[in-house]
C-alpha cells in the first residue's frame, strides 16, 4: 500500500480541467507519459494524467466519441451559482442554511427529527430520503433552517449525539469553496514530493 | 489487508470522483441529464430538455466534505466497484447512461442502455449487476435532487 503515497494529487487547478483546451494542452505538452511503461487512460476528470489509479474496469474506456461527447457537455459553459464569498465556510443556500444529518437510523421517522431538529429553530424544509431498494431511511436527512444561528446551533448541540441508539453527525451540507484535503497532505511523506508538471491552463 | 483496513480509513482515502449520465439524441435534440462530484467538492448539475418549454439547467455549487462523505457510504455499500458493465445492455437509440466513479485506487467507467423498470433488469444477461447499477443510480439521484433543490429551490426535473 506504499504506493498510495504517490496518490494523485487534486490541486486546486482541477476547476479548469473541463475547459476544451485541456486537449490541445496535452499535445503541446512535453508529457512524462512518454517515459512511463503502460498507456495512460484519459477520462473527464483526468486530462490523461492521472496515475494514481491502479484498476480500470468499464466500456466507458473504450468509446472515444461518447468522450468526446462528454467533454463538450461539461467544457466551456456557464453554470449558474448563487453569490458566495469565496473561501471557507458554509454556504448559504438561496432560501436558508442546510445542515446534513448522518448515521441516521433507518427506521427513523420525520418526526423523530422534528423533534431533536426543531430544538434548534424552526424547520423550513426536510428531506428524509429512502432506500429505494429496500424503502428504509438511506441513513441521511438534509434540513433547512432560515437563520444561520439556527443551524450553527444544531450542529454544535446535535452532532456526535444519538438518535433512535445511533449516533448522528450532523455538519453543513454546502461550502464557499473547495475543501482542503488534509489527510491527502498528511499522507505525503516529504512535504514536497516530486510530481508531474502543473498543468498550464 | 481488506479486512486492516477500517471503514473511516477507506473514507480517508482522498480519491474521489463520481459522474452519472443519462440521455438520448432525438426529436427534441440532446435530452439528457448529467451531474457530478468533483474531488474538491464541487456538485457540478445540468438538465437539458428542449421539449415544449425549452429548459436548460445548469447549476453548480461546492459541497462540505461531510456531503461527499455520504456519497461515498452511498457508494460503497452498494459494492457497485465490484460489478463489471461487460454484460449490460449496450446503449442504443433509445438512449444511454454512463456511471463514472474514481474511489480509492478504483476507476470504472460503466455505459449501458437506458433501464425503463426492473423488468428489463431482470431479463438481462447480469441481473444481480443491473440491479445494484438500477438502486444505487436512484439512490445518488435522490441526494442530488434534494442537494440541488433544497439550493437552488429549482425542481430538478
Amino acid at each position: 500500500m506504499a504506493n498510495n503515497d504517490e496518490a494523485v494529487d487534486f490541486e486546486p487547478d482541477m476547476d479548469d480541467l473541463m475547459d476544451d483546451d485541456a486537449v490541445a494542452d496535452e499535445a503541446v505538452a512535453p508529457s512524462p507519459a512518454a517515459a512511463a511503461p503502460a498507456p495512460k487512460l484519459r477520462s473527464t476528470i483526468t486530462g490523461g494524467d492521472y496515475s494514481g489509479v491502479k484498476k480500470t474496469k468499464g466500456r466507458g474506456f473504450r468509446e472515444a466519441e461518447a468522450e468526446a461527447d462528454r467533454n463538450s457537455r461539461f467544457a466551456g459553459r456557464d453554470f449558474d451559482s448563487l453569490d458566495s464569498a469565496g473561501g471557507p465556510g458554509p454556504q448559504r443556500s438561496i432560501e436558508g442554511w442546510i445542515v446534513l444529518v448522518t448515521g441516521v437510523h433507518e427506521e427513523a421517522q420525520e418526526d423523530d427529527l422534528q423533534i431533536a431538529f426543531g430544538e434548534c429553530g424552526e424547520i423550513k424544509n426536510l428531506h428524509l430520503n429512502l432506500d429505494r431498494r429496500t424503502g428504509f431511511v438511506k441513513g441521511y436527512a438534509l434540513i433547512e433552517y432560515e437563520n444561520f444561528n439556527e443551524a450553527q446551533a444544531a450542529i454544535s448541540t446535535l452532532n456526535g449525539t444519538g438518535l433512535l441508539m445511533q449516533t448522528i453527525s450532523v455538519d453543513w451540507a454546502f461550502s464557499n469553496g473547495p475543501f482542503k484535503r488534509r489527510n491527502m497532505r498528511r499522507r505525503s511523506p516529504r512535504g514536497h514530493r516530486s510530481r508531474s508538471p502543473r498543468r498550464r491552463y | 489487508m481488506a479486512t486492516a483496513a477500517s471503514g473511516a480509513a477507506i473514507e480517508d482515502q482522498g480519491e474521489f470522483y463520481l459522474r452519472y449520465y443519462v440521455g438520448h439524441k432525438g426529436k427534441f435534440g440532446h435530452e439528457f441529464l448529467e451531474f457530478e462530484f468533483r474531488p474538491d467538492g464541487k456538485l457540478r448539475y445540468a438538465n437539458n430538455s428542449n421539449y415544449k418549454n425549452d429548459t436548460m439547467i445548469r447549476k453548480e455549487v461546492f459541497v462540505s466534505a461531510a456531503v461527499l462523505r455520504e456519497c461515498r457510504r452511498i457508494i460503497a455499500e452498494s459494492e457497485i466497484m465490484r460489478e463489471d458493465d461487460s454484460n449490460w445492455p449496450e446503449p442504443d437509440k433509445v438512449g444511454r447512461q454512463e456511471l463514472e466513479i474514481v474511489m480509492g485506487n478504483e476507476h470504472i467507467s460503466f455505459t449501458t442502455s437506458k433501464i425503463g423498470s426492473l423488468i428489463d433488469v431482470q431479463s438481462s444477461k447480469d441481473p444481480e449487476g443491473l440491479r445494484i447499477f438500477y438502486y444505487l443510480i436512484q439512490d445518488l439521484k435522490c441526494f442530488v435532487f434534494s442537494l440541488i433543490s433544497l439550493h437552488f429551490k429549482i425542481k430538478p426535473i
